[in-house]
């Protein structure tokens, strides 16, 4: 079968140094969602939902980056402003030098969407009840490779099911016939069958019971080196991150605290964040005993996130200067960013 | 002696249920104890009869289910054979239960103090002022500040930590001898997760509470309980002290499972998976219902359903192959880890 490649009829980043660029960088990204007051005829916006807040973050070529943090932190928003599936409110997202909300013409902006795709959380609403596996994965050819024949897309879609250990008949079954793993593989398949450069995975995992979570995880292992794909990973639990990622960026309130390689997170952790964070953990090891830091009260809302270090009114090495300086995300040791007024190392 | 030691003892359960597509067999001759005083955890993943188990404990089953066969002798009384109206006294006062979403579980509709002052003067026979102190002293008991001003407040205007702080407050305000605990810290973050586990353990320790902790997360077993009971398909393959069950799995299943979740103490960059899914209940595997997934099945696996060996303090395992099976964790590569993390640092 011919390469996709040869289908590709506009060359949109022949300017990108695959050395010495990231082939995905989010520059001061921030997406507020407003929050408006209706009255008899005009609304008018009485607040913002901060959701992402200024945040700073790479993607080398052929890593895998984690991205962590609670339920609200805003890291499923950065991932879709990230595949421009949102307008960010002020920054810019640079995918290969270019920056994707720049005017572009509907093949460029095509282009683009053909390197830079994303896998859904929830397996069960992310595909189309009413559709045959067949039509949802044929969908994205249909969209991007319009004069393909169609005897050529449906090999292709044949050839992507066996890729992420699906059966030939498969294709023909509606989505409800499927377990939640194997939608999972769906979601996957959807995603790939373009052969994109950068997935960005929302909680690929965390639907899934954890013995079926271990078949997808080594599935993605295994794709990656396949496809030389890049990810950006994002999940709540911590000790995934730690299995899948090469990078990991801790995010709290719209805000990045630390990024660095994985294992610099868990030998020299920084942010007092992350500290808390890691020591919340029960592990699954009768032996380990902990000096557990249990954080006091909740996460505060990101309507109105506290002035300063959004982490400082739950933080145990808060002072004056926290409520009123916001940390910068610096370059504390080589590859490790801390945003934080006093990094524990 | 033996005998007056145990709360709550579950001899061969069988609980069916009966829908359009078939019985499924939900519960196949479970047996388990609880004794005085004893955290117990209840693992397995979804579809296992966690849930079910409990359910069929308090008799709360929906309308097509029922227990078949089995006795389950709760301080020395049948709760199978008892009347309706007794088994409503055992429920709440006796046996308390916190479910898994504190979202659904109070009724947005009603303040706190309703919801609580409610069960509190039915089971505690006491009038509304009096119930309303008691609501009020366990809320501050579970962490929850500003009880007396909070307790006014409705259920949206909690967070969900706090709303599970509540629904501890509410079953423990009972005084029960035995909480059943569904899966009780499944929907919050880490960080939250560790807060209410905190006062779960503290409040068992006060107490001196018999619990059944169900969940799927073996960390969470691992810190709060001291004796374990493993289920699959319905069934409970392997039980004992949480400590040996950790450090040394017997039943393939078991081993199975703790190898697949990632940890945080292993390096490994594929896990160990088990094929397949969770077997559906209508028409289980005969046999061993692990056998289709095992790696070490024979051919008497797949015709005869295992019994239950007894060896070890207080262990017992449902294989007939488990004396043959040499299941170690692999421990000398995750002290050899475990001494090269530390050194790095």
């Amino acid at each position: 079968m011919t390469s996709l490649e040869e289908y590709e009829t506009i060359d949109l980043f022949s300017n990108w140094d695959q050395k010495t660029q990231s082939i995905l960088t989010l520059d001061n990204l921030k997406k507020w969602f407003p929050v408006s007051q209706q009255s008899i005829l005009f609304s008018r916006v009485v607040a913002n939902i901060k959701a992402v807040d200024g945040v700073n973050l790479f993607l080398n070529k052929g890593e895998t980056l984690g991205l962590v943090g609670e339920s609200g932190c805003g890291k499923s928003t950065t991932a879709r402003v990230a595949v421009k599936l949102e307008e960010p409110t002020e920054g810019s997202v640079y995918f290969k030098g270019i920056d994707i909300f720049q005017p572009m013409s509907r093949e460029e902006e095509l282009a683009v969407k053909r390197q830079l795709q994303m896998v859904f959380q929830d397996p069960y609403s992310s595909l189309n009840p009413r559709r045959m596996v067949l039509d949802l994965i044929k969908e994205p050819f249909d969209i991007h490779y319009p004069d393909m024949l169609y005897e050529e897309k449906e090999s292709r879609v044949l050839e992507i099911l066996a890729k992420v250990g699906l059966e030939d008949y498969h294709a023909l079954r509606y989505p409800h016939e499927f377990s939640g793993g194997q939608r999972q593989r769906l979601g996957i398949a959807r995603s790939l069958a373009i052969h994109p450069e950068v997935i960005l995975l929302d909680e690929p995992v965390s639907a899934l019971d954890v013995s079926v979570q271990a078949q997808i995880l080594n599935l993605l292992h295994d794709l990656q080196k396949d496809f030389d794909l890049t990810f950006m990973f994002i999940a709540h639990d911590l000790s995934v991150i730690k299995h899948v990622s090469d990078r990991v960026a801790v995010m709290y309130l719209g805000k990045i605290m630390e990024m660095c390689p994985t294992g610099e997170l868990f030998r020299k952790t920084a942010h007092p964040y992350s500290v808390s964070l890691l020591s919340a953990i029960p592990r699954p090891d009768p032996r380990i005993k902990m000096d557990r830091i249990i954080l006091e009260g909740d996460v505060p809302s990101a309507i109105n996130p506290p002035t300063g270090c959004p982490f400082h009114p739950r933080c145990y090495k808060a002072q004056e200067i926290c409520s009123k300086v916001t940390p910068e995300l610096e370059e504390i040791e080589p590859h490790h960013y801390v945003s934080c007024h006093f990094p524990e190392i | 002696m033996a005998q007056n030691k145990k709360i709550l003892d579950l001899r061969n359960i069988y609980t069916y249920f009966y829908t359009e597509s078939g019985v499924v067999e939900a519960l196949d001759g479970v047996s388990f104890d609880v004794n005085y005083g004893e955290p117990v955890g209840i693992v397995g993943e979804s579809g296992c009869g966690k849930t079910v188990t409990a359910h069929s404990t308090l008799r709360i089953l929906p309308k097509n289910g029922k227990t078949v066969a089995g006795e389950i002798i709760y301080k020395g009384v049948n709760l199978l054979d008892l009347p309706d109206l007794q088994m409503r006294r055992i429920r709440g006062k006796e046996i308390a239960m916190i479910f898994q979403d504190p979202m659904t579980s109070l009724n947005p509709i009603f303040k706190v103090s309703d919801q609580m002052t409610e069960v509190i003067a039915l089971h505690r026979r006491c009038d509304k002022k009096e119930a309303l102190e008691i609501a009020i002293e366990t809320l501050d008991l579970v962490g929850i500040s500003e009880a007396e001003k909070r307790i006014t407040d409705y259920p949206h205007q909690f967070s969900g930590g706090m709303r599970q702080r509540i629904l501890i407050a509410r079953a423990l305000a009972l005084q029960p001898s035995l909480l059943i605990a569904d899966e009780p810290t499944t929907a919050l973050d880490v960080t939250i997760q560790a807060q209410v586990l905190e006062i779960i353990k503290e409040m068992q320790q006060k107490l001196g509470l018999a619990m059944m902790l169900i969940t799927h997360n073996l960390g969470v077993v691992a810190e709060t309980t001291k004796r374990v009971h493993i289920f699959y398909g319905g069934r409970v393959v392997e039980s004992g002290p949480t400590d040996d069950i950790f450090l040394d799995p017997k039943h393939p299943y078991t081993y199975a499972l703790f190898e697949s979740i990632p940890s945080l103490e292993k390096d490994k960059t594929r896990l160990e998976t088990i094929p397949g899914n969770v077997p559906r209940l209508i028409n289980p595997p005969k046999g061993c219902r692990f056998h289709p997934r095992c790696k070490y099945a024979t051919e008497i696996c797949s015709r005869v359903r295992p019994p239950e060996f007894k060896f070890g303090k207080g262990r017992r395992v449902a294989c007939h192959h488990f004396e043959e099976l040499d299941l170690h964790i692999d421990m000398e590569s995750i002290r050899e880890s475990r001494k090269a993390v530390k050194e790095e640092a």
